[in-house]
């Protein structure tokens, strides 16, 4: 089991390292081939690690950390001491990978994507492939070392190093403005987690003086904040640098702008990666995190701010996909929207939004993923992403059309498809802490049916219309491309209809979190009398230092 | 019958079509082709046969106790997360087997007359797939013990009638219309999602077992809170039940083959939004501010799509506007038993249900009659392009001339003792002490409606097969009458019209058999009210004599009438402009803020970005003037460091 933890992290590194090491030897065509078969292998181990996890239940969980990975690694790589005014401790950072529910179901959802991601550029990367493939493998080496890492500073390390593959595969392989878009996202993401990492450092710093023998270790500082909270003004002010990373790579409005360039230049398998995995590690980031480490942040600034920004992205994100013309563009902002209802469910801060959090988080990556596919083969055949240009493709692509209805349904949220599940947890938990924001957010569901369907209206109906081809000739969806496409579009099916599947992964670490909140404050209609704006003051009240969680609320409610 | 076999039963009438929409869609283009209806035909079929038995089956005798009681087969759970329990399972009781039995029935029909209609189309596979999708759907929703099950077929209904409404593709209008459909449904959407989660964190359940039977909880739940429950399901209610102002869909949705147009958007879908409001009668009957607007919007929409309807050449916009005004009608109904206990709110939803089951048939009959009519004139659907057409299409026009009669409300056809049970259920409660004079109101908007939709039945009726005999050059030389696929639909579906109300309606055997569904009172049968059928009566035969007498005796009438009444002319041929006044206050000032909304993304949050972006630039342009090379600059500077080292040192600044 720990094996195969290793494996699946240390598989698409070695395929990369092979690619680059053979580059020259071996013909381009081969570099398609071997990308495919280290990504189809992760994908195997990966399900390998799905089909032997077990979540804990019951009686087999320790009731004391809301952070509880399985099949861990450890072995500490550096330890030194540390000494501050008073005393001198030994302290250890350690190599800590391990596994719950949500990054089991994160890391097959990477090695997913990634077969498709390698399937789908087959055509469209047309040179230095061994280098495009090998960076493909890094980025899905990175963002697997994200989800397994339980340690803070192994987890902003990979988190760090899924820019660098990314970073490339745009600025080399994108389109006309690759460069700037490239530095624009690398930039800003990275301007997000220095800030990130200051809190991690101080963080860290606290745990040092609080006596952890591991104070990186995420499941140790989680069960030790859990004991001990930290005074409200150290959480706010940790909790805000902590989150400036995340709120980039979420990313939250108004830090979203580096998206849509980014998605717009990026080659097919970028985007597939980007807005499929990559966005995850930010809500990923504040679900490890942000949430379990900050009870009084989270529930006093978290949930008003977030919450607001939330419902902000899902309303205004929705409007600018509205006016879109290029589809990539319109995806693009329609992931700002959907990852609205992501962190309109995590800071509900109750099971049933967190749980719709995480569901949203897989259910985006796979709609999403699928629609940059989709958008990614009609470019291919065309040369053209701009709804001016195109019109009536159903009769020209009849498979390419049926796919593309099917993912706009589960990403508009149908039921029976996996993105209702998501969304509806989302705003259910919503409504429960606080009604106002999920009757905001829930308007989105209007929003999503609109600019999607404009967009199949506009794209797919209405007579045929497409550029001069030049004598092209234009086929339908190929075997190939079924491959990359199919699986994605039958778990979108199969969340829809067994979404329980999924949810039995989580819950125990999903409950595990959301029982630091149980006593939080909620502005829900199931109150008999409304005190809406008592709690809200109340829930901004300066809390004295130091007092035990449970009090800590009791004294302002 | 065993338990077993009995939910081997309810099962297989969702399930049948369900399969028979897999196998369809997998090998209906490729293998089946002109073969896709038969999987369809089966799979109704069974299904029709076992809602027949299921309907049987859940007659009051065959439960023991005193109480109502219902079937469950039990599915799996579908969603479980903290206090959020949801399995998918059927629940079958009196109502929901009226529902399947009518649901099943007509589809059944239909999908035999759409095997001719629609012979030859490329997408024939296509359709039957669909339509076996919808009627998987429509069960699932009808065989729903919860909110949340109910919702997700409620939504995929609306799949199937976007993918229906759509099918013809390359059609830029159907496909708009499609979209339109889809998008109002989800306004109405909204309110039902919002209406679960307030269900759902006040009753602290969803299922219908906890939330509309569970009397102790009802009965200590704050009105206020229940009336606001009340409003958000009945917004739902409305867009899939195009009531006004969720109503400009449907007569766009016309756009899809006839068949579905009768199926889904006359007989079955769109009548969900009854059927959720009649469910939910143990919450609406706490609420009367609810009732009070459930009545006021079903009359507003009767009226003013009775108006619309008087002026439409298209016959099935004709159709159209009078299916949202029946709609209107059955919500006028369930909202009136206000104040007169449970006894008056079971009449009343009795009444509505009544209606909705004749509704169904005579409606369904109605356009699959316009179909055939459509058909034979090559796809020509404006009236004023046809004529005479009872001599060369008699059975269309005999079944046709059923479904007008049935629908104008002619004594003893199924339509007059419907809507009469309806005009009893009003004037009982413009009684009222206290609602009294708004129920009169209403009763009179009513009777109106009646007269309104007898004149423009047979306004349809007469201009399309009365006159001088003419056919559009689409239609060829000689127009062909429905072949017997077609015609045999017909048939049926008009001798269910004509005769369903008499067998059920006076003998009371709907009422006695749908107060046996969960939360309905068992009340004694109203005892039949000559003075209403007299009025009904009446009211019927002017309609029917001035539809004659416009487009019949003196043509020229209609003409001039439409002159001196101008303005109201205008008002009724072009939908009171609503889609005008929805372009202009909803549509357009929302395009307008979405292209605002990408205009301040490119042009103020993203260039705030590149400004900060640009401060290290700003920076690096100060500090670079220290860096010019020159000798004695760097000298000064060194000696000033060396002076301020120096004072440091010296400790003056301690």
């Amino acid at each position: 089991m720990k094996l195969l933890l290793l494996l699946s992290l240390l598989l698409p590194i070695f395929g990369a390292v092979l690619l680059l090491l053979f580059q020259g030897a071996t013909r381009q065509r081969t570099a398609r081939w071997i990308a495919l078969g280290t990504a189809v292998a992760t994908l195997l181990v990966s399900l390998a690690l799905l089909n032997e996890y077990r979540p804990l239940v019951g009686a087999m969980m320790p009731d004391n950390s809301p952070v509880q990975p399985r099949f861990e690694i450890r072995y500490p790589w550096l330890e030194f001491d540390a000494s501050d005014s008073q005393e001198t401790r030994s302290v250890s950072l350690e190599m800590h990978l391990g596994l719950d529910g949500i990054s089991v179901s994160l890391i097959v959802l990477t090695a997913l994507l990634t077969v498709s991601a390698v399937l789908i550029s087959f055509e469209s990367i047309k040179h230095r492939e061994s280098e495009f493939y090998a960076a493909l493998l890094a980025l899905e080496a990175g963002l697997i070392g994200v989800f397994c890492a339980f340690d803070l500073i192994l987890f902003y390390a990979f988190f760090e190093l899924t820019l660098i593959p990314l970073f490339l595969i745009i600025a080399i392989w994108g389109g006309a403005q690759r460069q700037q878009a490239a530095t624009k996202f690398f930039l800003y993401t990275l301007a997000g987690s220095v800030i990130t990492l200051i809190g991690v450092v101080a963080l860290v710093v606290l745990a040092v003086r609080a006596g952890l023998p591991h104070p990186c270790s995420i499941p140790d500082i989680s069960a030790w904040l859990q004991r001990q909270p930290l005074d409200p003004q150290t959480q706010v002010m940790l909790f805000c640098l902590l989150s400036a990373g995340f709120l980039v790579k979420v990313p939250v409005v108004p830090f979203h702008t580096w998206l849509p360039l980014a998605h717009v230049e990026a080659p097919t398998a970028g985007s597939v990666l980007l807005a499929g995995v990559l966005l995850k590690l930010g809500t990923y980031g504040f679900l490890r995190i942000a949430i379990p480490f900050f009870p009084y942040a989270c529930t006093a600034y978290g949930v008003p701010i977030i919450g607001a920004l939330s419902v902000v992205g899902i309303i205004y994100g929705s409007f600018c996909a509205l006016a879109q013309q290029d589809i990539k563009k319109l995806v693009a902002y329609s992931s700002v929207a959907h990852l609205g209802y992501c962190m309109l469910g995590l800071f509900a801060l109750n099971v049933e939004g967190m749980t719709g959090g995480v569901l949203q988080m897989i259910n985006h990556g796979l709609s999403t993923g699928a629609l940059f596919l989709i958008v990614g083969m009609i470019y291919d055949r065309y040369h053209t992403r701009q709804l001016t240009e195109l019109g009536g493709l159903a009769q020209r692509l009849p498979l390419i059309a049926v796919g593309l209805v099917f993912i706009s349904m589960a990403s508009i949220g149908l039921p029976g498809l996996n993105g209702f599940v998501g969304e509806f947890l989302s705003l259910a938990g919503m409504f429960q802490r606080d009604w106002v924001y999920a009757a905001l957010g829930a308007t989105g569901v209007i929003l999503a049916a609109w600019y999607m369907l404009t967009m199949i209206q506009h794209g797919l109906f209405g007579p045929l219309k497409e550029p001069d081809t030049h004598g092209e000739v234009i086929r339908d969806m190929g075997l190939r491309e079924i491959f990359a496409l199919a699986p994605l579009a039958f778990l979108c099916l199969w969340l829809g209809v067994l979404p329980e599947k999924a949810i039995s992964l989580i819950r125990p670490d999903i409950a595990a979190i959301a029982r630091i909140y149980e006593t939080a404050p909620v502005n829900s209609l199931a109150k008999s009398v409304p005190t809406t704006a008592s709690d809200r003051e109340l829930a901004g009240a300066i809390v004295p230092m130091g007092e035990p969680r449970a009090e800590v609320y009791e004294s302002f409610r | 019958m065993p338990d077993d076999l009995q939910h081997l039963l309810i099962w297989a009438i969702p399930l049948a079509p369900l399969l028979s929409a897999l196998i369809t869609a997998l090998i209906g283009p490729k293998l089946l082709r002109e073969q896709s209806h038969l999987p369809c035909w089966l799979a109704l079929a069974v299904s029709t046969v076992c809602s027949a038995i299921l309907a049987f089956w859940v007659m009051p005798g065959n439960f023991e106790g005193p109480d109502p009681a219902e079937s469950v087969a039990l599915g799996y759970d579908w969603l479980s997360v903290g206090s959020f329990r949801v399995p998918i399972e059927l629940h079958a009781d009196a109502i929901a087997a009226i529902m399947l039995v009518m649901v099943n029935t007509v589809s059944l029909l239909v999908a035999f007359f759409a095997c001719g209609y629609m012979h030859g189309d490329k997408g024939y596979a296509r359709f039957f797939a669909a339509v076996s999708l919808f009627v998987f759907s429509m069960n699932m929703l009808v065989l729903s013990g919860n909110f949340l099950q109910l919702f997700v077929f409620w939504e995929a209904v609306g799949l199937c009638s976007y993918l229906l409404i759509g099918f013809w593709y390359k059609k830029p209008t159907a496909a708009a219309a499609a979209k339109k459909a889809f998008v109002v449904n989800r306004i109405g959407d909204f309110g039902l999602i919002m209406g679960m989660l307030l269900i759902w964190v006040s009753f602290g359940s969803i299922g219908f077992d906890d939330v509309l039977y569970d009397h102790q909880k009802l009965a200590s739940m704050d009105p206020g809170r229940i009336t606001l429950i009340c409003l958000l399901l009945f917004l739902g209610a409305m867009g899939k039940s195009a009531q006004f102002p969720l109503h400009v869909w449907l007569p766009d949705a016309m756009e899809g083959p006839t068949p579905v147009s009768a199926l889904i958007h006359a007989a079955t879908m769109v009548t969900a939004g009854v059927y959720l409001t009649a469910r939910c009668l143990p919450l609406f009957s706490l609420s009367e501010n609810a009732q009070l607007v459930v009545t006021g919007v079903g009359a507003i929409t009767a009226l003013i799509a009775a108006i619309t309807a008087l002026t439409q050449f298209d016959l099935k916009r004709v159709l159209a506007y009078s299916t949202v005004s029946q709609l209107g009608f059955l919500f006028m109904a369930l909202g009136a038993g206000v104040g007169a206990g449970d006894e008056g709110e079971t009449h009343a939803a009795t009444a509505a249900m009544f209606h909705l089951f004749t509704h169904a048939y005579f409606k369904a009959l109605l356009f699959l009659a316009a179909g055939s009519v459509m058909h034979a004139m090559g796809d020509v659907i404006d009236m004023r392009r046809f004529g005479g057409l009872r001599k060369s299409l008699p059975i269309t026009h005999w079944t046709f001339l059923i479904g007008a009669a049935t629908l104008a409300g002619v004594p003893l056809l199924s339509g007059f003792w419907s809507k009469d049970e309806i005009f009893v259920t009003l004037s009982h409660a413009s009684h009222h002490e206290s609602y009294g004079t708004f129920y009169a109101i209403v009763f009179w908007a009513a009777v109106g409606t009646a007269t309104l939709t007898a004149f423009y039945t047979f306004r349809a009726y007469f201009m399309t097969f009365w006159g001088e005999e003419r056919f559009p050059e689409e239609a060829g030389h000689h127009p062909h009458e429905a072949t017997p696929v077609m015609a045999w639909p017909l048939r049926v579906l008009a001798i269910c019209a004509a005769a369903v109300g008499i067998v059920l309606g006076p003998t009371h055997l709907f009422g006695h058999y749908l107060q046996h569904s969960r939360g309905f009172e068992e009340v004694a049968a109203p005892s039949l009210n000559w003075g209403m059928m007299a009025l009904s009566t009446l009211i019927t035969g002017a309609g029917i004599g001035l539809a004659w007498l416009f487009y019949v005796k003196s043509p020229a009438i209609p003409g001039k009438l439409s002159t001196a009444l101008r303005p109201l002319h205008a008002l009724s041929s072009n939908k009171f402009y609503f889609d005008e006044i929805y372009g202009a206050l909803v549509v357009l000032p929302l395009w307008g803020l979405a292209k605002l909304s990408a205009a301040i993304d490119f042009s103020v949050i993203d260039k705030i970005v590149d400004r900060v972006g640009d401060i290290p630039h700003v920076i690096n342009g100060i500090t670079r003037r220290t860096q010019h090379g020159l000798i004695p600059g760097y000298a000064l500077m060194m000696f000033g460091g060396a002076v301020f080292g120096l004072l440091i040192a010296m400790g003056l600044f301690d």
